[in-house]
């Protein structure tokens, strides 16, 4: 048991490619990290560098209370669970869980032990003898979990440990990591490209995009607050909408089409005739029908939305449209009517509306 | 293309029968050929049955041999080429894995520089080289034994190049996840690597032993000790005679014999050899 500490870690490739920019967090004891972010971010090369299998070109990793820089992997007292599990396909699955105590020097009774518990907790006591081309995918995920868990590390690094498994056993197997975690107490960092993942999963988020950390908190920080433009992009799901506007006076905002929005200025605090960027969840919008009865003096300048499909979802829809030249989404829930006729506007509560620089892209 | 038309097999048996025969006649006309004696080949008209001369034929091959030419009995040459093809097989697997290995999964300077030596002299065949490697082999003193015969032909870029292959397709992560499980290189190698690899360990030994067993050239050079022959060159010069008879119920039985090792590795390798071509298990 141990905290994680990462203190302005970089990693700069031979060829001068800077894929980490100086990164900084901790995990406490126990907790669970998610490292999230696109493609190329630099997440995976965060977490290999953790786990030993990167040289750290400048900064410091402490596991506890070692400095871990010039560690060999196996020194680190860490368990590494691959996005292709990385199985040895010639043993068995207790010799898969067996080989990092064997390599340890731990007495055989010990192994045994150890291996039958871990088998126990992931119900692979029936598959043991087995060898890892005749398991299931979800199977061999679960000996990969079993290889880790038991060593007893200091740590859990996953690397996208979900991604070759199709969407159900993913989700089963998201509960399943995050309930082993919470019984072991072990400090992990995980791995992935996928939002929703990041936010079931983690007591503390870490976005990241271009070798940099956007954004570090808990998963409803992140979700309520996002830090950046590009966080409050990809952290939800269908992504936060972006309308370029300006703040015409406290509480009020001119969209590019002429339309005005209001927002609440305790949220925000944006100066006036600032560039900005506002951003509406699409679960936060809702669509009125223009020039219906209840139609009130002020929505003749709520902006217009022309809708261009809508995707019905069983559990809701989405409807695409623009507002003047910009994408838009709004996700209805089930209870709401699907919109009828061709002409709406959208209504949104000031309070929802996120304001971000126009230019940095940063929270106002 | 696989058509099921009741007469749609024939032709193609028929094709394969022609194969075999052919392939097979001289075969059979050595096995019974080593079973008659001198005389009955030597008035040429050599029958198509077996002969009553089997026992005393092959007894004296192998154990007393034909004293003319050869001077030593066909049994000592077997071993010979038996030790000599073992040898030769084992050094290069045990001698490319190694190399392939270094190649594939450390990073050092010049990496890539030893790779392209290894494989240029794949263009290199023994006979190119066989002046210097005479003169070493010579001021070494390993003429007229084992190690001469075996080391010159140990290196092999050809199972390099195989070896490499297979290892470029083992995925990188079995290789990290070792690493962190705690395993050294030397512990990757003998946990993971070769229990990987017995496929195609087995598919090269069945090649090289017979590469190594065909050896001609390299002992007739360095051989000179009647009891150091191999069955390969005891075979030209027992057919080799001046001023007699050729003795060719031995000869035959000579070749008879020289033919059984590399059929029986064949035969009982065979599974794993296929296996090992054109199997990738991960």
């Amino acid at each position: 048991m141990a905290d994680v500490v990462l203190k302005d870690v970089r990693k700069i490739y031979v060829g001068g490619f800077e894929a980490v920019k100086g990164v900084s967090f901790t995990v406490p004891d126990g907790g669970f990290c998610v490292l999230v972010g696109p493609s190329g971010c630099g997440k995976s090369t965060l977490l290999r560098m953790v786990a030993g299998l990167e040289t750290v070109s400048d900064g410091e990793i402490r596991i506890g209370e070692r400095r871990v820089n010039e560690l060999e992997p196996m020194e680190r007292d860490i368990a590494m669970v691959f996005q292709n599990y990385a199985l040895y396909p010639h043993m068995s699955v207790f010799d898969n869980m067996a080989y990092g105590l064997k390599n340890r020097g731990t007495p055989k009774a010990e192994i045994e032990t150890r291996v039958n518990e871990a088998a126990r907790i992931l119900e692979l006591g029936a598959l043991l003898t087995r060898k890892p081309r005749q398991l299931s995918g979800g199977q061999r995920q679960r000996v990969a979990m079993g290889r880790a868990i038991v060593r007893k590390p200091a740590a859990f690094l996953f690397d996208e440990p979900l991604s070759n498994l199709d969407a159900k056993l993913r989700v089963q197997m998201r509960i399943e990591i995050r309930k082993l975690q919470r019984s072991l107490g072990t400090t992990s960092i995980y791995v992935t490209h996928d939002q929703l993942e990041a936010m079931t999963l983690a007591d503390r988020l870490v976005v990241m995009n271009g070798g940099r950390m956007e954004q570090v908190g808990t998963a409803l920080e992140v979700f309520e607050k996002p830090a950046t433009t590009f966080v409050a992009g990809f952290i939800g799901s269908p992504p936060m909408n972006f309308l370029p506007a300006s703040v015409e006076a406290p509480g009020r905002l001119r969209l590019a089409g002429g339309a005005s929005l209001a927002y609440d200025p305790a949220v925000s605090g944006a100066p006036e005739g600032a560039k900005v960027l506002a951003g509406l969840r699409p679960e936060t919008v809702a669509i009125v029908a223009a020039g219906q009865q209840g139609q009130n003096q002020s929505q003749s300048t709520w902006p217009r939305l022309k809708i261009e499909l809508i995707e019905e979802l069983g559990m809701g829809r989405l409807v695409h449209g623009r507002i003047s030249e910009s994408a838009f989404t709004v996700a209805q829930g089930p209870s709401e009517a699907r919109p009828q006729g061709a002409d709406f506007v959208i209504e949104v509560a000031p309070r929802a509306i996120h304001l971000f620089d126009a230019a940095s892209g940063a929270r106002l | 293309m696989v058509e099921h038309r009741r007469f749609g097999n024939l032709l193609p048996h028929l094709v394969l029968l022609v194969g075999v025969l052919i392939v097979a006649f001289p075969v059979y006309m050595a096995i019974i050929a080593s079973t008659h004696d001198q005389a009955v080949i030597a008035n040429g008209q050599m029958p198509l049955t077996p002969g009553s001369q089997a026992y005393e034929n092959y007894y004296r091959t192998i154990v007393a041999g034909t004293t003319k030419t050869t001077r030593a009995p066909v049994g000592g040459m077997l071993l010979n080429s038996l030790i000599m093809a073992l040898g030769i097989a084992a050094g290069k697997i045990a001698i490319s894995i190694i190399s392939a290995f270094a190649i594939v999964f450390f990073a050092f300077p010049f990496r890539m520089a030893a790779f392209w030596t290894i494989f240029i002299t794949l263009m290199l065949p023994i006979e190119v080289r066989i002046y210097p490697t005479y003169k070493i082999v010579s001021d070494l003193n390993m003429l007229d034994s084992y190690a001469g015969l075996i080391l010159p032909l140990i290196a092999s870029a050809t199972a390099t190049l195989l070896f490499r292959q297979f290892f470029m397709t083992i995925p990188k992560e079995l290789v990290e996840a070792s690493k962190i499980d705690g395993a050294g290189p030397l512990r990757f190698f003998k946990d993971t690597l070769l229990p990987l690899s017995v496929t195609n360990i087995a598919a090269l030994f069945v090649i090289l032993f017979i590469f190594g067993w065909n050896q001609y050239l390299w002992p007739l050079l360095i051989t000179t000790r009647d009891d150091m022959q191999t069955i390969v060159i005891g075979i030209k010069k027992i057919i080799d005679v001046h001023d007699a008879l050729t003795e060719w119920q031995i000869a035959m039985a000579t070749a008879v014999l020289a033919m059984l090792p590399p059929v029986a590795i064949v035969v009982f390798m065979q599974r794993l050899f296929v296996k090992g071509l054109i199997e990738t298990e991960k």
